[in-house]
């Protein structure tokens, strides 16, 4: 089992940790990555020019991972891997890769939804949609605690 | 005592603060404080998303403040 947690400030490649995952999972039989990009246009169809993810010096990369940690220990994985920006991220840029591998696909595909629902709702980033119209904080929305709440 | 903000909480009055809390006052006496003397964040500090954390650990309402902490106000999370 390899867990691996990471905080970036500048750049987030998921073909690299797509390609680091493959490597590492050799003698598994499913890899499941899911990228989350910053998106052009807020709910309300405002375009964005970029999102900043403002973090906590500690407790940021802890809150990484330890979601990661419990990712493999829930499910029968081999491997897990969470990459998550934080500062000004453009457009269009990735935000997150989170990745598992595992001997069937069930589990791969689990951990990898079990990740994106505990990030998306606990792990410690403040997120702001800056647009032509000025900047707006965003939180999770009740759907995502819910979808958080599945888990138990 | 030190107060630190982050997100919404710390674009709306800075990031940090010095406050004349008395040593012993709970982390909900605090933010009732807080909330009255900033009401630009009165709403955001009383989100029932938001948390509280003292030396690197998220503590809970009831928790007594000493005089060297450093308190910090954690409006609602989101990565992802």
């Amino acid at each position: 089992m390899s867990i691996v947690a990471r905080l970036e400030e500048d750049a987030l490649a998921p073909e690299r940790e797509l390609a680091a995952l493959v490597e590492q999972a050799r003698g598994d039989g499913a890899i499941v990555s899911f990228v989350g990009l910053a998106r052009p246009q807020s709910k309300g169809g405002q375009a964005i020019t970029r999102l900043v993810l403002q973090h906590h010096p500690s407790l940021t990369l802890r809150s990484l991972e330890e979601i990661a940690v419990a990712a493999g220990e829930r499910f029968d994985v081999s491997h897990v891997r969470v990459v998550h920006r934080c500062g000004e991220i453009e457009a269009g840029a990735a935000i997150v890769f989170a990745g598992a591998a595992s001997l069937h696909r069930r589990a791969a595909f689990e951990a990898a939804d079990y990740l994106m629902d505990r990030l998306k709702t606990e792990a410690i980033f403040w997120k702001r949609e800056v647009g032509a119209g000025g900047s707006d904080w965003i939180e999770p929305t009740e759907a995502d605690y819910a979808d958080r709440d599945r888990w138990g | 005592m030190r107060i630190l903000f982050y997100g919404r909480l710390g674009e709306a009055i800075g990031s940090e603060l010095e406050f004349g809390a008395a040593p012993g006052c709970s982390v909900a006496e605090l933010r009732d404080l807080l909330a009255a003397e900033r009401p630009a964040i009165a709403e955001a500090l009383r989100s029932k998303r938001a948390r509280t954390c003292v030396g690197d650990t998220l503590v809970p309402d009831d928790y007594r403040l000493a005089a060297g902490d450093t308190v910090e106000f954690l409006p609602p999370v989101s990565g992802g």
